[in-house]
């Protein structure tokens, strides 16, 4: 190479594009030394993270939501825009009861992922404290509908569950039978959830589905006290009174202490004590059956004075207490074996002066209770 | 012989390529493609400078969010020791704002920043800002973007053309990378620091800004700076509350600038000894107020920003952190602590904010207030108010949330608050601190809001000047008679001017060419024409040359508006001087 070339060279060398190229080379070695740079910066930051996220989790596992909130605002210093950091911070804000704050939260991780079971739960949850009746019933059928990470079945009928109870608790009755129905069609082979099934029935007062679910769950656990006794209840109520006595029994001798399904066992042998009506009763006993709820009858005229007070009703018809007065004479065992038709008219005068009473006097107990449901049982007929 | 033959060849061959490698690296070329690396090296800067806060801050004040009483107080007090003996001994270029220098590199000093600026101001900002005194790194990050630009344009031998405009590129470089937000950046620069749009700047710009942003974002992730729920505007009348927030900013605007305006004189008018001590004393005053309960005010304060437009705080809480971020932002600026006032001024806007929708919130619950959208809304309006960069404040805040929900809210508040600002703090803030290092540098808000003359404001009635080309030069010598003008303008065809002056006419008839047409005589020569709403120094190229110069319709260029001569020029100009 001449010394010209060599200085045509350095000449060349001394011009843009190879001061470019030189730039090049030294931008190259400036990002190669950043990345570098860049990835001990962000390790140490992962770390510092997920160590403070790590004592949050232990702390809001405890309880102690104070310190978790602090400690997951730490581990959002190192990375802002974890989700689990804020969705835990946002948990630890409503064990704060800062339900403000947290929704804050939750909104934006909702923005982040709308299918997210768990933000969708807390945000209904969240519009439920504040009464916002549309707002939870939304994110709960997100919730329901969302995805969740593991166990998504048993998550999604927990939500569904919670927006069954809220809406319940909200007097909605009719907009929590068709979400119980689905639950019902969800459920598997578990006889708490069948029970806890026909408990949420009877309190949407659909019985029948009830009394089928604790069925269900006593065909599963034949022993399970709860089942027994909202079986034997719901069968009450369903005016199903031998089916009812049956479970009420097994309820009752499985747990003594059960004083609720004592009292409805109680009711339901009053009623079938005392209903004349029933098929495989003799004669002479329906006859004494009606001698004795007639008799109950004019106790309760006495004991209620609103009754006694009535006089010949405007209509000129004579009132409950003046017609009970008159039938006494002939109801009795001889008078109603001579006249077979006047057991039908003297229960009829007895189921009249038992809802008269209950109108006028109180709720009735014991016979007056059981002869109230046996002319329930019999309306129509 | 042959030899010879080979030399030729090979001459013939070097000197295409060197035209060729001439044509392709043309300076205005090479400039853009300068432009990107600039924006690389300052995207890799502002990374690591961003790392050097990070390391700062967790190995001075620990890594919790919650800090120790210890650390709150010794911290900034230490690190501002530290500080005042590196500017004063090492970096004293590090004093200041940064806009301006980039600016002074523009109009003084060729473009020429010392590369020692850009390492001093990375180690003190980063220090400051990390043991928490109340700055920001955004400043900083655009002098250090420009610092590394004009280190660059200097190696490349660019012309001083070129070098003046360079600091302002990497500028733009900076800033992109340190609010990841390009647009924001590009505006800011054009708006605060160049002051004018061309094409050759503007891709010179936009070239360093989206380079700088991608090589952060490649770092740092593309998230933006705040997250907040998307908020609609439901009501019209919620407007009047966007406005009340504009009122509250434009007069904190004022505080805040009135406290730099006063206070930075008399800090820097102590003895010398002092400024040794200024920025500990201003770390511990603000360490006394984080341990006092306001740890908030610290640092930058990105994260407390994001708690607040997350609704952490009680509006009356915010509306005393927005007080307290104004006393610690002057403590540690007026003391000579390096770092930027951009995150500050966020800061107050932000608090203040979301304090006025909180406080909204309560007193007229109706309101739709969400105080994440006033939060950002308020940044915005301390931005335009405080900076007085109006529309870069609404980009900004459109950029740093990815929200464009907000947009009229946000140019609302912006602008009353920019007004207000305006009316009752004249001189801009980056125009005080010029004034207050005793450099007069040129006013870009000054520039925008100053009267400009145009052509029609000094133009006079053409009555009795105009002729046909189509006239012989007697009947157009009795025209001019008959004017009191000494030239007649002359329509030619298809639709241009030229111009004949009465003596040339009276020459011309005495030498016999009384019947020749105008168009024969003056054809050769057209006189330049002018439009009235064109710029008044625009006249100034065209009157010296020419007796008078056409003033034309735009739509039609035979329609004379008028005619303006060099006299005219020059008297309106005498008339503007005089106000």
């Amino acid at each position: 190479m001449t010394a010209g070339r060599v200085e045509e060279l350095r000449a060349y060398l001394r011009q843009q594009p190879a001061m470019l190229a030189l730039v090049a080379g030294l931008a190259v070695v400036f990002f190669l030394a950043v990345t570098g740079l860049s990835r001990a910066y962000q390790a140490q930051r992962e770390s510092l993270g997920s160590r403070w996220f790590g004592r949050g989790v232990a702390d809001l596992k405890a309880g102690h939501f104070d310190g978790a909130v602090t400690e997951f605002r730490s581990a959002l210093l190192y990375s802002p825009d974890d989700y689990s950091y804020q969705l835990n911070l946002a948990e630890a804000l409503i064990g704060m009861k800062r339900t403000a704050e947290a929704s804050t939260y939750l909104l934006t991780l909702w923005e982040r992922q709308p299918d997210d079971g768990l933000v969708n739960l807390e945000l209904a949850r969240i519009a439920a404290q504040k009464e916002r009746t549309d707002q939870a019933q939304r994110y709960y059928h997100n919730a329901i509908y969302a995805t969740w990470p593991d166990d998504a079945e048993g998550k999604r009928r927990d939500a569904r569950l919670e927006l069954i109870e809220f809406l319940l608790q909200n007097n909605a009755r009719a907009q929590a039978e068709p979400e119980l129905i689905a639950l019902a069609e969800n459920i598997g082979d578990d006889a708490a959830q069948q029970r806890q099934v026909g408990d949420l029935f009877v309190r949407t007062l659909d019985y029948e589905r009830a009394f089928a679910f604790y069925r269900l769950s006593l065909r599963l656990d034949r022993h399970n006290q709860a089942a027994l006794a909202g079986a034997g209840s719901a069968a009450f109520q369903l005016g199903r009174y031998p089916e009812a006595r049956r479970y009420l029994q097994s309820a009752v001798a499985g747990n003594s202490d059960d004083a609720e399904s004592a009292a409805l066992l109680k009711t339901t042998e009053l009623v079938l004590a005392m209903d004349p009506f029933q098929r495989q009763i003799s004669m002479t006993e329906r006859n004494r059956i009606v001698v004795e709820a007639f008799a109950t009858a004019g106790e309760r005229i006495k004991g209620c004075g609103a009754l006694q007070s009535l006089s010949a009703a405007k209509s000129g018809q004579p009132s409950p207490n003046e017609s009970w007065a008159k039938m006494k004479p002939r109801v009795t065992a001889a008078g109603l074996q001579r006249d077979p038709d006047l057991v039908e008219s003297a229960m009829d005068l007895v189921f009249e002066i038992e809802r008269e009473a209950s109108v006028s006097c109180g709720a009735p107990v014991g016979k007056d209770h059981a002869l109230l449901l046996i002319a329930k049982l019999h309306e129509g007929n | 012989m042959i030899e010879d033959e080979q030399l030729t060849v090979d001459r013939t061959i070097n000197g295409r390529s060197r035209a060729l490698l001439q044509s392709v690296f043309r300076e205005d070329r090479f400039f853009l493609v300068l432009s990107v690396f600039i924006g690389i090296f300052s995207g890799l800067s502002v990374v690591c400078f961003r790392f050097a806060i990070g390391w700062c801050r967790l190995y001075l004040l620990g890594s919790g969010a919650v800090l120790t009483t210890s650390r709150l107080l010794l911290a900034p007090t230490l690190a501002g020791l530290v500080i005042a003996a590196l500017v004063i001994h090492v970096f004293p270029q590090t004093r200041g704002s940064g806009v301006n220098q980039t600016k002074a590199a523009l109009f003084i000093y060729n473009g020429y920043i010392p590369f020692r600026t850009a390492i001093g101001k990375f180690i003190t900002a980063a220090l400051a800002i990390g043991s928490g005194h109340s700055l920001g790194p955004e400043d900083p990050s655009l002098q250090i973007g420009a610092s590394l630009a004009s280190v660059l344009g200097r190696k490349m031998n660019l012309s001083r053309d070129r070098m003046r405009l360079i600091a302002p590129v990497g500028a733009a470089a900076g800033l992109a990378a340190a609010f990841n937000a390009p647009i924001s950046a590009v505006l800011f620069v054009i708006e605060e620091v160049i002051g004018r749009w061309t094409a050759g700047i503007l891709g010179s710009v936009v070239l360093s800004a989206v380079s700088s942003v991608v090589v952060m974002r490649w770092f740092l992730g593309s998230e933006s700076l705040f997250r907040i729920p998307v908020v609609q505007l439901e009501r019209p009348s919620e407007l009047i509350a966007y406005c009340v927030l504009g009122v509250v900013g434009g007069l904190a605007s004022v505080l805040f600038s009135e406290g730099i305006a006063t206070l930075r004189p008399r800090c820097k008018a102590l003895p010398l000894w002092t400024q040794y001590f200024q920025p500990g004393v201003a770390g511990l005053l603000i360490g006394i107020m984080a341990v006092l309960g306001a740890p908030q005010v610290m640092g930058a304060g990105y994260e407390a920003m994001d708690e607040a437009m997350h609704g952490r705080f009680t509006w009356q809480f915010m509306a005393l952190l927005a007080g307290l971020k104004i006393v610690a932002t002057l403590l540690s600026f007026v003391s000579g602590t390096p770092g930027g006032m951009f995150a500050p001024t966020l800061f107050i806007g932000a608090m203040l904010g979301a304090a006025v929708g909180g406080a909204e919130h309560v007193f007229l619950p109706h309101l739709n207030v969400s105080p994440g959208t006033y939060a950002l809304v308020g940044m915005g309006v301390l931005f335009a108010g405080f900076l007085r960069a109006p529309m870069t404040s609404v980009f900004m805040v459109l950029e740093v949330s990815g929200n464009y929900s907000i947009i009229v809210p946000v140019i609302l508040a912006n602008t009353v608050a920019y007004l207000i600002s305006r009316g009752l703090q004249p001189v801009a803030i980056f125009d005080l601190l010029t004034r207050q290092d005793g450099v007069d540098l040129p006013s870009m808000e000054e520039q925008r809001e100053e009267g400009v003359l145009h052509v029609e404001d000094a133009m006079q009635r053409a009555d009795g000047r105009v002729v046909e080309a189509r006239e012989t030069v007697g009947s157009a010598l009795q025209l001019a008679e008959k004017s009191s003008a000494d030239d007649l303008l002359v329509k030619l065809a298809p639709n241009g001017w030229g111009i004949v002056a009465k003596k040339d006419l009276r020459r011309m008839l005495a030498e016999g060419m009384g019947e020749l047409d105008l168009n024969s005589v003056v054809s050769g020569v057209r006189v330049p024409y002018l439009h009235p709403d064109q710029a008044l120094e625009t006249a100034l190229r065209y009157v010296d040359r020419w007796a008078v110069v056409p003033v034309v319709n735009r739509a039609d260029l035979w329609r004379l508006e008028g005619v303006i001569s060099e006299r005219d020029v020059l008297e309106r100009y005498r008339e503007f001087g005089e106000g």
